[in-house]
């Protein structure tokens, strides 16, 4: 019995001290942030912080008002200080945690990135989880509020469209964690997410919506880095090409100009430049390769697609298996060009490997690696491209013909 | 004394467990691989060449363990070296335990300050901690032993579990080309360093006595060794994978660090999983070396070592608030890291060899030590 009572004693007294008193963090105490935007702005740094708003409840905001989280800023010397500013202005403390997305402005992305982000990697607050994105000719405060889509707050629309990357790869979905992974490596550089703000066309004539929502946001494209600076973007289709590399191709669609039967054209395949068709991938599968051929050096992708018809524009009838084929080669011809003017790009502009050949080559050659290394960029600029893609159309939908024919 | 060891029996498969998890907590902790020379992808070579290497260095441990089973590390000291010689020995593994108990709780509570309490005081945390150990030691080596049954699988589960959750995550290319970046030298120097921090060997000289079947020593100790550093192989692997070669070198906690990044749709917070089974490793493995430095203290002050069990956690309270509240232990390695390596070769290799030689030397004056003992 004594014992017994010993041990609730005991108990009673742990218990006070396991609730977590000490830093305990009332919900009413914290302003929780779901979006942060970094800027420079007079050599400073400038942080806007999307905060919920509690007191407004689901059913009192209205879909796309924004009723329900609150922008706030702080200036500093870093991130840290510019975080704790906004306690001098605003009544609560920013709290990380539930952070989504970061958005760089451009001219914070060209500074030094890596050097003001320790902060986000030394404090647990902020996960690593959290994406990237670069605001794209503008600050990020600019491209911060807007929500054109039916989720209830911005942060959830800005974060959904960076998710989208599973049915279009024309974007990129690289987190923070990712970025210093690859900002590390001496054979790939980081690539994330951009976005930007752009008009609307105002479908929706009704009086008390005109005007209202006229703005939206799109994340279509990706950003360049050099080590930690921001180098350029690359376009949509660009993007799809790198995540064809890259491996990082889910669901996606890919369009291209429809053949013309072989009734028509004989054995040759001619692809009809105004009518398009497309295909949905099911599965991709790419294998990057180096290969030093003499004095040159090859870069080599292979790309394997598996994938379902999805639209048959054009006077083809897919039941036959030569038409198939033709339209398998026709959908490879299309990523090989779209790949191969990628990489021309990326080689030519920006002298930067960000697809990674350079680990490639370290593994397949790491002796010549240890000798290159530091001149990698230059030799990926001047090396040689070969590309092979191959698709497969396993699925044809619902129907066999396309109904013009 | 005997009557008490067979009172505080324990069994082989009790103290393979309690091995494999006093080794573990260490690369579930700070993966020191990771940030030991070659510190690249080779990581992994490194902890399969310091196997032969830990063997080397635990020989004269093991060797002593083999021949006087029927005594702990300090009677065999006693009987060797004589009374006096015997008992400064038995200072010195009182320090040893007692440095090595001072710096996990240390451990413990910075982990805890960087992952889930930091505002909370280091004696509140430490005071908590300390309590439980204190409570677990007191209820003896049996006791101890059974808790080790329950919760060294729990926390093997988690890590399994974890390390299968964050599939998403690895990239094994960075695994390769293996052997590339660095040379056989590095290579040793990382599989030494490695082999001189297998300090928890001496729970094996420690506990041998009252171990069930006392020739288990040697499988005992190979399977701990095995497990062990395949478990950290996995360890070392999967956060690799994960972050890459170079940045892994600048987390101080990876495997923390590594939980954090798992997600499963919206659902994150996996961490948590890893905490709560970290929390409870580590009160096994401080429990531990406190009940050691109890052992050892019993043994100079010729008393029952249950009597030093709250004074040993008073003095663990007052260093860790010293040394806490001045400096981190792990993230900044000097000089706390110096030391815990100076003790550790002392207590591994160097005592243990000096007992060895004059054994060797004694042999014969000492030939029916056991015999005589026994008697």
């Amino acid at each position: 019995m004594r014992n017994k009572v010993i041990l609730l004693i005991a108990c009673s007294i742990l218990m006070a001290f396991l609730a977590g008193c000490f830093d305990a963090r009332e919900l009413d105490d914290l302003g929780i942030s779901l979006v942060i935007g970094v800027d420079l702005q007079d050599n400073r740094i400038l942080v806007t912080a999307e905060v919920v708003d509690p007191s407004v409840s689901a059913q009192e905001n209205e879909v796309g008002s924004d009723g329900s989280v609150k922008y706030v800023q702080g200036t500093g010397g870093n991130i840290f200080e510019a975080l704790r500013d906004i306690t001098l202005k605003f009544d609560r403390r920013i709290y990380l945690s539930h952070n989504k997305v970061i958005i760089f402005g451009e001219d914070f992305a060209k500074k030094d990135v890596v050097l003001y982000m320790d902060e986000l990697f030394r404090d647990r607050e902020q996960r690593e989880t959290v994406y990237i994105l670069i605001a794209k000719g503008s600050k990020a405060y600019e491209v911060m509020g807007i929500n054109s889509g039916l989720e209830e707050l911005p942060a959830d629309y800005v974060h959904r469209l960076i998710k989208n990357i599973e049915f279009n790869p024309k974007t990129v979905d690289t987190n923070i964690a990712e970025y210093l992974k690859y900002y590390y490596n001496l054979g790939q550089h980081p690539v994330v997410g951009v976005v930007e703000r752009r008009q609307r066309r105002d479908i929706d004539k009704s009086e008390q919506k005109t005007g209202t929502r006229e703005t939206e946001l799109s994340v279509l494209g990706s950003a360049i880095f050099k080590g930690d600076s921001l180098a350029g973007y690359l376009n949509g289709n660009d993007t799809k090409s790198y995540n064809f590399i890259i491996d990082n191709i889910q669901v996606s669609p890919i369009t291209f100009p429809s053949p013309l039967s072989y009734e028509e054209t004989g054995k040759k395949l001619v692809q009809n430049e105004e009518r398009l068709s497309s295909i949905s991938i099911i599965r991709n599968r790419t294998k990057n390769d180096v290969e030093i051929r003499g004095d040159r050096l090859i870069l080599k992708t292979e790309v394997n697609i598996r994938g379902t018809l999805r639209e048959v524009i054009g006077d083809i009838d897919v039941s036959k298996e030569e038409n198939l084929k033709k339209m398998e080669e026709a959908c490879s011809k299309t990523v090989e060009e779209g790949i191969k003017l990628a990489v021309e790009k990326v080689q030519k502009e920006y002298e930067l490997d960000i697809f990674g050949f350079g680990l490639v080559f370290h593994r397949k050659y790491p002796e010549q690696w240890e000798k290159i290394k530091e001149n990698w960029d230059q030799i990926f600029a001047d090396a040689d491209f070969q590309i092979d893609v191959k698709t497969h159309i396993i699925r044809t939908g619902l129907i066999n013909k396309p109904l013009a024919r | 004394m005997h009557t008490k060891r067979k009172k505080d029996k324990v069994y082989y498969h009790q103290i393979l467990l309690l091995i494999v998890i006093l080794r573990m907590m260490v690369g579930l902790t700070y993966l020191p691989v990771s940030k030991i020379s070659p510190a690249n992808q080779d990581s992994w070579i490194v902890l399969l060449m310091s196997i032969p290497y830990t063997i080397i260095f635990c020989l004269p441990l093991l060797y002593l363990s083999n021949k006087f089973n029927e005594y702990n590390l300090l009677e065999v000291s006693e009987r060797i070296m004589g009374k006096f010689f015997g008992r400064i020995i038995a200072v010195f593994y009182s320090i040893t335990f007692f440095i090595f108990a001072a710096f996990f709780s240390s451990v413990f509570v910075e982990i805890l300050d960087s992952s889930l309490f930091r505002r909370t005081p280091t004696i509140v945390s430490v005071s908590i901690l300390l309590v439980t150990c204190a409570y677990i030691v007191n209820k003896g080596l049996t006791n101890m032993a059974r808790l080790v049954e329950i919760i060294v699988p729990i926390i093997l589960l988690v890590f399994f579990i974890l390390a299968i959750l964050a599939y998403d995550n690895y990239d094994f290319t960075v695994l390769l080309p293996i052997l590339s970046d660095s040379t056989f030298t590095e290579i040793n120097a990382g599989a030494i360093n490695i082999g001189l921090r297998y300090m928890d060997i001496l729970v094996i000289a420690m506990i041998v006595p009252n171990l069930d079947v006392k020739t288990n020593v040697n499988k005992i100790f190979i399977r701990a060794l095995i497990y062990s550093i395949f478990i950290i192989i996995l360890a070392s692997i999967v956060v690799q994978a994960t972050f890459g070669i170079e940045y892994v070198k600048r987390i101080n906690f990876p495997y923390f660090t590594f939980a954090r990044l798992i997600s499963i749709g919206e659902a994150q917070g996996f961490d948590a999983l890893y905490i709560s089974s970290w929390i409870l490793g580590h009160i096994i493995k401080i429990s531990a070396y406190i009940y050691f430095t109890s052992v050892a203290l019993g043994k100079v002050a010729n008393r029952r070592n249950q009597k030093f069990t709250i004074p040993i956690a008073i003095a663990i309270l007052i260093i860790v608030l010293l040394i806490k509240d001045r400096r981190p232990v792990v993230a900044v390695d000097e000089p706390i890291q110096q030391i815990m390596m100076t003790v550790s070769v002392s207590s591994i290799i160097v005592v243990p060899s000096i007992i060895s030689i004059v054994y060797l030397f004694r042999k014969k004056n000492l030939k029916n030590i056991n015999k005589s003992m026994r008697q």
